[in-house]
């Protein structure tokens, strides 16, 4: 319990860093956003009202303040230079759908990664592993939105399987998952033959092989979860691929998400929109780390027995009388 | 009938760009109850060999090139996976040079021995876990302590676990490649005390690895010396600890430290061991030796019996010529 | 004892004549080690025939990247156009290799913007610990909350397009991840004797970073450099291929693969070429990156 509250409380320095760099990003971003959102013909008492109105006519730090005052206590992300829709009701209502493709993206990996990087490792030196090997690294070098142009080129147009644009239909929903899956699938699958193939290195399973066990049950009980338990810190990583993956391939595939409206700032160079986006997407990467580092301390016994959360507490010296003299 | 025998053993690890020689036509035989201590420095093949009589040897890149090992007149070699599967952890169960690494950092020390003796015994889990408390008892750990992880154990405790999996079947050979190696001093001595006081109590017989003679001197009955992937003497404790032939033998009683007598200095065995990718022909030793002669490398070296119970490959010892 | 001393001195000094064959022969291994590697060959050729293109463009092709011909365009691949032509009926391929001049510059000069403030931040974090150390991690763990590609987006959102501003926006996210790597070798390179040997012997602490640590943090550094120029491609195409980094008429595979989706429907040659380049140029980085980690240390091969 002391570690989730620690680790809670590590997330909100990070948090409010984030909020400082992209805020002073855009405050000196180039371009004057009073002079964007009046469009063109206006007075100077027009432009100073506008100014005011928008709150940029106050210093750095008091825009600073207030931007974070704002955010903490009402969760305001403020407003569009466009339109008069508060950015937060914007994102939350195209939140689900972003989710949903992001959620489905790494379970694709995790599912797909996983088993195969664990069946290259013990298949070390065949052809299977070579082969595996080959297509990981041929995946790794196709980047998401590449890869779905390619497949709208071959799968959309050329064949015409599968719709390219909207999620109206679970049809619909193929392209864009897998799209944005594909390269955090070569990333996985990368890293669990190589904390595969050092865990079965280890001494531990020699032992078990001594101890007479059968080979998949070395694999199964042994050698997976020392292979899971570094892996699960990487799914945050794979995360923030497809999060970022996402502005690119929402638009590609004309998907109403964050993404898309984040890519809609970034053209019109609407800053609250793109500064309210990336705070978004930072947060998500961060609130998944956290739960990742949670379920880290559940299955790891090492972290465990650190903070606290144990089976059952020892309470005597573990020593027994006359038998041992040593202390530590 | 002795109850290990090993004839001509062989293993090789086939690398890129060479062959390793690490065994080398070894012979071994092992009583029972008896235990044999396997001498050498790092790198002369002594754990490839313990290794080699469980099939434990990673292949590739190593491989039992030929031989045969015997265990109760049965060649473990030519056993079916399954076979040699029942033989290990029952018969046959082997400690490991590094307990730190050796217990599975995510399972409880008593989920570890439990699960040898769930595999073997055919009796129930509730039934492994009473006897898994029972071993740590014998080894001197309180039985409260078996829901722990092994990182909640020093290095001397943690191979007192290691020990306990080793004969928590009660086998019949036990296989310990230098069991306190790496433990401090002051821990070594008590593993040792405990694992002989276990071996006599359960009427083990026991293959013992390591380069510390005096270990040897305290535990074994007989003395294998190896070097470079051979067994260079062989004999049973007293003849070679008494009549030591073979000039590494003798260059390994001169490198240690003596209370009763007054040397100037240490003398070290100069020079290293050959690479085990390039022997040189004939006499393994003969860059080393102080007695080398061009004979040496002429002909490869056997081993001579040079009285009841004592071998040596060396052309000199014969007849005592040095 | 005297003599240990003197010893262990000249030990700590790099530029005596044994330390230099004996490092002279290090990278003979590494070198021989790496030529054994067949994918390792394979992308390295791939990275020096993609430069060798790019570096001698206007020799191969005799198009200019910037003539348009209005009734030549959207033509197929033939002789004469290999690639096909594009909108504004260019010679596609003269704009490959001449988008791969900007890629690659913008990849060269970011990785080396992240490496040497990644170097800074991390030799000195590592280097000192305690409250500078803490510091400039929990500096660098805000960093890494933003998923690069996102950090990037947001920079040159801010900072406008063109080549260095895409250079600065994409070199800001692997700080993080070089000065990472600079820490974790510092503070392992810190315990070793020969640092307290100098640091006993009077050097300065600036002086040991320079000549005992950061020596050491080369070869990580450089296989980190190679994995990075590969991702920079890839985050170029990226911006560029939403309206960022690179504009339009400067030819670059990413924004000439997002002029290409237009014509999706009717015209592949537009999207599948710059992909492909795009494609085998991080598949090369990547393979030439893992051969050369696994040739600088050979303990995490098998």
């Amino acid at each position: 319990m002391l570690y989730i509250i620690k680790r809670l409380i590590m997330v909100i320095p990070i948090m409010i860093g984030v909020v400082i760099i992209v805020f002073t990003l855009t405050y000196f971003a180039p371009g004057d956003p009073v002079s964007v959102a009046l469009g063109e013909g206006y007075t100077q008492e027009e432009y100073d009202a506008q100014a005011e109105f928008m709150g940029l006519d106050k210093t750095y730090i008091e825009q600073l303040a207030s931007y974070l005052m704002h955010l903490i206590t009402k969760l305001d992300l403020g407003k569009s230079y466009f339109s008069n829709i508060p950015i937060e009701s914007e994102l939350m209502s195209r939140f689900p759908v972003s989710a949903m493709l992001g959620l489905f993206g790494i379970v694709l990996t995790v599912l797909i990664g996983i088993p195969l990087g664990i069946f290259s490792a013990i298949k070390q030196y065949t052809v299977l592993d070579y082969g595996l090997t080959a297509l990981a690294l041929v995946m790794a070098a196709i980047p998401g939105f590449v890869l779905a142009i390619l497949c709208i080129v071959l799968f959309g147009v050329r064949l015409r399987w599968l719709p390219i644009m909207g999620l109206e239909t679970p049809r619909h929903w193929i392209l864009p998952i897998a799209t944005s899956a594909f390269p955090g699938i070569a990333a996985m699958m990368r890293m669990t033959r190589t904390t595969m193939l050092e865990v079965i290195r280890q001494d531990y399973i020699t032992t078990a092989r001594s101890k007479g066990l059968k080979e998949n049950a070395i694999i199964v009980k042994h050698a997976l979860k020392n292979c899971l338990i570094p892996l699960v810190t990487i799914i945050g990583g794979s995360m923030a691929m497809v999060l970022a993956g996402s502005i690119i391939s929402e638009n590609i595939f004309s998907i109403r998400g964050i993404g898309t409206y984040m890519y809609g700032g970034i053209s019109s160079r609407d800053y609250p929109v793109v500064m309210a986006g990336v705070l978004v997407m930072a947060f998500v990467v961060c609130v998944v780390n956290l739960l990742v580092d949670i379920l880290y301390a559940f299955v790891d016994p090492r972290i465990k027995t650190i903070y606290g959360i144990r089976k059952n507490k020892r309470k005597k010296p573990a020593v027994m009388p006359g038998a041992e003299s040593e202390v530590v | 009938m002795n109850l290990l025998e090993i004839k001509g053993l062989t293993i090789q690890y086939a690398m890129r760009a060479n062959t390793i020689h690490a065994v080398n036509n070894v012979d071994l035989t092992i009583a029972p109850g008896q235990t044999l201590g396997l001498v050498g420095e790092t790198g002369a093949g002594k754990t490839t060999t313990a290794r080699g009589i469980l099939r434990l040897i990673q292949t590739p890149p190593g491989k039992i090139v030929s031989g045969e090992v015997f265990f109760e007149g049965r060649d473990l070699l030519k056993m079916s996976g399954a076979e040699m599967r029942a033989i290990r952890g029952k018969s046959i169960s082997m400690i490991f040079q590094n307990p730190m690494s050796a217990l599975n950092p995510i399972l409880t020390i008593g989920e570890q021995i439990a699960e040898v003796i769930h595999l073997h015994e055919k009796c129930s889990k509730k039934e492994a876990a009473e006897r898994s408390r029972n071993m740590l008892k014998m080894v001197g750990i309180r039985p409260e302590r078996a829901g722990e992880y092994p990182h909640q154990f020093s290095g001397g405790m943690k191979q007192r676990v290691v020990i306990a999996i080793a004969l928590a079947c009660s086998p019949k050979l036990l296989i310990a490649d230098e069991p306190t190696t790496a433990l401090d001093v002051t821990i070594q001595a008590q593993v040792l005390d405990m694992m002989r006081a276990l071996k006599n109590k359960l009427n083990t017989s026991m293959l013992l690895i390591t380069h510390d003679l005096g270990v040897v001197a305290e535990t074994c009955d007989a003395v294998a010396i190896m070097y470079a992937g051979e067994i260079v003497e062989y004999g049973s404790l007293e003849r070679v600890f008494h009549n030591p032939k073979h000039p590494y033998t003798l260059g390994l009683f001169g490198s240690i430290p003596s209370l009763d007598k007054v040397v100037e200095r240490l003398s070290p065995i100069r020079g290293l061991m050959p690479e085990p990718s390039a022997l040189p022909k004939g006499c393994k030793f003969k860059e080393r030796c102080d007695y080398s002669c061009d004979d040496c490398e002429k002909e490869e070296q056997v081993l001579r019996e040079i009285e009841l119970n004592h071998t040596v490959r060396c052309m000199r010892a014969e007849g005592g010529g040095f | 004892m005297l003599r240990h001393l003197v010893k262990e001195k000249k030990e700590s000094n790099p530029r005596t004549p044994e330390d230099i064959s004996v490092k002279k022969a290090l990278w003979q291994d590494v070198l021989a080690r790496f030529l054994k590697n067949k994918s390792g060959i394979v992308g390295f050729s791939i990275v020096v025939i993609m430069i060798l293109l790019i570096i001698f463009a206007p020799v191969i092709t005799r198009f200019d990247y910037d003539a348009q011909s209005f009734p030549d365009r959207l033509l197929y691949p033939s002789a004469l156009h290999p690639f096909g032509t594009d909108n504004f009926g260019r010679d596609l391929f003269t704009r490959m290799l001449y988008g791969g001049r900007i890629s690659f510059m913008i990849a060269f000069i970011a990785t080396l913007i992240s490496a040497a403030i990644g170097t800074v931040f991390g030799s000195v974090a590592g280097y000192f610990g305690g409250v500078i150390d803490m510091i400039i991690s929990r500096f660098l763990d805000i960093l890494m909350a933003i998923p690069s590609l996102l950090l990037a987006i947001a920079i040159s959102a801010a900072l406008g397009s063109g080549p260095i501003n895409t250079a600065l926006a994409l070199s800001i996210g692997g700080i993080a991840i070089s000065a990472r790597i600079i820490r974790a070798t510092v503070m392992a390179i810190k315990t070793n004797e020969y640092i307290e040997a100098a640091k006993a012997t009077g050097s300065r602490n600036l002086r040991i970073i320079r000549k005992h640590i950061l020596p050491n943090t080369f070869a990580p550094l450089l296989v980190n450099a190679t994995m990075s120029i590969g991702g920079s491609i890839m985050g170029i195409a990226g911006l560029s291929f939403i309206g960022l980094g690179v504009k339009p008429p400067t030819p670059e595979w990413g924004s000439i693969l997002n002029v290409g989706r237009e014509f999706i429907r009717d015209f592949w040659p537009m999207t599948v070429f710059p992909a492909l380049f795009i494609m085998l140029t991080i598949f090369g980085f990547n393979l030439f990156g893992d051969a050369l980690r696994d040739a600088l240390d050979p303990r995490l091969k098998d």
